[in-house]
């Protein structure tokens, strides 16, 4: 008798279990069976009075689907929630550190409380849509661990930069692989805001961080060289079809100001520059220096721009063809946990807001054009002190 | 117990607003001179801040809690956590060319921690740092971040003593002059020269001169301590704090006539942690029963807070028994009004307190302050327990095996926490980027200057 008992209240148990599964999982669902399979462990079957707290970030919307669960699974292992004249008391009280999910029990039986714990991750938290006009699209490409300081985006493959080391990521079906990784070989120690840059085709690639250069040829499978040096870094390439460089100083985190080849003005220290292509076929170099100035250096003269206050020290351009057709996407200067992207065009010498602002999960490292220049890619450092690699288009609305 | 909570959370938050990391959107300029002004020796174990800024450990905490490699590069563990192997980050020298080698790493070890270690000998294995232990260590990788266990340079490549202090950190000493310290930034860090040139610590500067000299223009980076920090706030500095970064203890001796455990329960229950709080604190402490904050354990509610006078009494049970002495670890005025304040309710409980300025070692009772670092949470309670002189308990990875742990240590009631503070600091206008770690310390080789050169 008591072993059909048994077999009759296994099957019933994997009946409810099953029936548990067949609904779609929530996020409440392991913690809540987990800690309820300790509870029952704890007191075994019979009844208890169930009180239930909340000193985490879940919505307190969320409460009576979480007890409903709770009071579900108990019952699975055998325990009845009852009113105040159990002699039983189950408290649960939902709870966090800076990292994780905590659930803690407390089966009070007489003058005996026995504790339980399960832990389970804090959900990742979501960004803000962009809002409309010129509307600015982020798409992460690739997330790491390790840092980046530049990524290039090959037909399938992605060419990632790190302070340390060169690794060429290939597109799988399911995910990113890597396929070759070597380390660059400082052999000075890096500065503490390190920074790189990377041009690259599907043939080669030509990638600089401080003090050292790598380039990347393709024959079947890529061949990386790294060496020392300090010749300038490609910055922007220009209408005629010229790499226009720039001298960086290693020691530091922004260029000298000297660039070659000449373009007849000094130019400041500064951040980063980009080329704006004029109606007229020529172009414009924008730079943003290091007083946190932007100015224009066009017909032999450099002019400030206006209205880029609210910009960082990241910016790079964008054809996205929609108004004048060349827009800037910059870096914010604010002050708040996460960075944000907004871009600008510049009719004169004046930042015209383009877009509205676009929130990144995080701290803007570093922007950079796209080969085509349809997209910008923005290296972003999370609060999780993860690196992600973004392409940001902009669309016309 | 609801409104503590409620009130801990608001509390929290508000100080969590004013560390909140602000992102480096532009980015830092290098150069200039940082003045920073406090209030004690610079040098002082373990959380000096000259300490910082001119050693590094073996390993460091994150901004996120977690073990990161510092003058290591990786270590494994074998023979059941009894045996720890940390393999040197090549490369590194010291701030007079040393080169770091495990040799000096071992030795700098060994005279950062003479006794009571949380291992039983270190040692030079070829290239790697070798800890043994007659016990598990399970959490040694945490616990070598902390500050005590920074190397300082104890025998040069001459195989001399170096004068002064020597580490490998991004600050080296450049004098000493009219109570200022200048460090200045070392060019070869491994970590990368920090972004100013100098910095200029005026030390044993009373609180009151430090704001005065931040306000006008003097200063930039001065202490604010908790009971000062709504007063720093109603001045519109600018203030940056880390919450429950320092834990407020009462530690008891269990010799005497307080052998009695259960004696020593009374004195828990006697405590208003509420009082002190509001009190002596200006609202800016949180009462805590438990030595690890929520916000690392995710379990202190169940420790208790309230006070019980009545239970108090009755687990005194009338027993007569003489003064009891108690000092404060400082000597400053908060800590001093704190100990006055628990004499009080200790007296309400009938005990009678006698004051005395003295070692804690020769006191029945210490109120003293113990730094909430290590990142993990079984790395920052070993820690806290260390400093108390108690023997850890090996502590395992869940949070049922750390709240075991925990719980055994309060039940000793040799060490009733009391209240967790904030960390705090002022800092000037042209000041940038300077975060708090999480322990509270101030990340200054990450900060710049906005009118650097």
């Amino acid at each position: 008798m008591a072993m059909r008992l048994k077999g009759w209240f296994a099957a019933m148990l994997v009946g409810m279990l099953a029936a548990r599964a067949a609904a779609a999982a929530g996020p409440w669902d392991a913690p809540a069976a987990a800690l309820t399979a300790q509870i029952a462990g704890q007191m075994g079957p019979g009844q208890a009075q169930l009180m239930l707290r909340n000193l985490s970030s879940i919505a307190n919307g969320d409460l009576p689907a979480i007890r409903r669960l709770l009071i579900q699974d108990l019952k699975v292992h055998g325990i009845t929630v009852s009113g105040a004249e159990s002699a039983n008391t189950v408290r649960i009280t939902l709870s966090e550190t800076a990292h994780e999910r905590l659930w803690v029990s407390e089966v009070v039986q007489g003058n005996e409380t026995q504790v339980a714990m399960v832990r389970t991750i804090l959900d990742a938290q979501h960004s803000a849509p962009a809002a409309a006009g010129l509307v600015l699209r982020r798409q992460q490409i690739f997330i790491s661990h390790e840092p980046v300081l530049a990524a290039a985006e090959l037909p399938d493959s992605l060419i990632l930069v790190g302070p340390e080391q060169i690794a060429i990521e290939q597109r799988t079906t399911t995910g990113w692989q890597t396929i070759k990784s070597i380390p660059i070989g400082q052999r000075r120690p890096l500065p503490r805001d390190p920074r790189g840059v990377i041009v690259a085709d599907t043939a080669h690639f030509d990638a600089r961080v401080a003090g050292m250069q790598c380039t990347g040829s393709f024959l079947g499978a890529w061949a990386i060289a790294c060496h020392e040096s300090d010749d300038p870094w490609p910055l922007v390439v220009r209408v005629s079809g010229v790499t226009l460089s720039a001298f960086y100083n290693g020691a530091r985190n922004s260029f000298t100001g000297v660039v070659t080849p000449s373009i007849g003005i000094d130019l400041p220290a500064f951040y980063d520059a980009a080329l704006l292509p004029r109606p007229a076929g020529n172009a414009a170099l924008l730079v943003g220096g290091i007083d946190g100035k932007a100015q224009i250096a066009e017909s032999g003269a450099l002019k400030d721009v206006s209205g880029a206050r609210d910009w960082g020290s990241d910016f790079a351009a964008i054809d996205s063809g929609c108004g004048m057709g060349v827009q800037v996407v910059a870096s914010g200067s604010g002050a708040a946990a996460n960075d944000s992207l907004r871009a600008y065009e510049l009719p004169a010498l004046e930042a015209v807001p383009a877009s509205t602002p676009l929130t990144v999960n995080g701290t803007v490292m570093a922007l950079s054009s796209a080969p085509d220049a349809k997209s910008v890619y923005a290296i972003v450092h999370d609060a999780d002190d993860m690196y992600e690699v973004d392409r940001v288009t902009a669309l016309c609305n | 117990m609801r409104w503590t909570v409620l009130r801990r959370c608001v509390i929290s938050c508000a100080l969590l607003m004013l560390v909140l990391p602000a992102a480096a959107r532009t980015r830092p300029h290098y150069g200039g001179t940082l003045r920073v002004e406090i209030a004690g020796d610079p040098w002082q174990r373990p959380d000096g801040l000259a300490r910082r800024l001119v050693f590094d450990g073996l390993t460091a905490i994150g901004t996120d809690g977690a073990v990161k490699p510092a003058l290591a590069v990786e270590w494994s563990a074998d023979d059941d956590d009894h045996r720890w192997q940390f393999r040197l980050r090549p490369g590194v020298h010291f701030q007079d060319g040393t080169p770091l080698t495990s040799v000096n790493a071992a030795a700098a070890l060994n005279a950062a921690c003479p006794s009571n270690c949380p291992w039983t000998a270190v040692r030079a294995v070829g290239s790697a740092v070798v800890f043994v232990g007659d016990a598990p260590m399970p959490a040694l990788p945490a616990l070598l971040a902390d500050d005590a266990f920074r190397l300082a340079l104890t025998i040069n490549a001459e195989g001399k003593t170096p004068e002064g202090s020597v580490g490998t950190g991004p600050f080296q000493v450049a004098g000493f002059n009219n109570s200022v310290l200048t460090l200045t930034a070392n060019e070869n860090c491994w970590q990368g020269r920090p972004f100013v040139d100098s910095v200029e610590l005026r030390v044993h500067r009373a609180v009151r001169d430090q704001w005065l000299d931040l306000s006008v223009g003097r200063a930039d980076m001065v202490e604010v301590s908790a009971e000062m920090t709504r007063q720093a706030q109603q001045q519109r500095l600018n203030v940056i704090a880390q919450p429950d970064a320092t834990l407020l203890a009462l530690q008891v001796n269990d010799s005497g006539p307080l052998a009695n455990p259960i004696l020593r329960t009374a004195l828990a229950e006697a405590i208003d942690r509420s009082a002190l709080a509001n009190v002596i604190f200006q609202k800016q402490g949180e009462p805590v029963a438990g030595l690890l904050p929520q916000r690392v354990s995710g379990y202190a509610f169940l420790f208790p807070v309230e006070r019980d006078l009545n239970r108090a009494h009755e687990l005194r049970g009338g027993l007569s028994l003489p003064p009891l002495t108690m000092s404060a670890e400082s000597g400053d005025a908060a800590m001093q009004l704190a100990a006055q304040r628990i004499a009080l309710d200790l007296h309400e409980a009938g005990f009678t307190v006698q004051m005395v300025a003295g070692n804690e070692l020769r006191t029945n009772l210490t109120l003293r302050r113990f730094m909430l670092e290590g990142g993990a949470p079984g790395a920052m309670l070993e820690t806290v327990l260390r400093a108390a002189n108690e023997q850890p308990a090996v502590i395992g990875d869940g949070p049922a095996d750390l709240y075991q742990a925990e719980h055994e240590a309060l039940e000793r009631h040799t060490l009733i926490p009391l209240l967790d503070l904030p960390r705090a600091y002022a800092v000037g206008a042209r000041v940038r980027d300077l975060r708090l770690n999480a322990d509270g310390e101030p990340d200054i080789a990450n900060a710049s200057l906005e009118d650097a050169p």
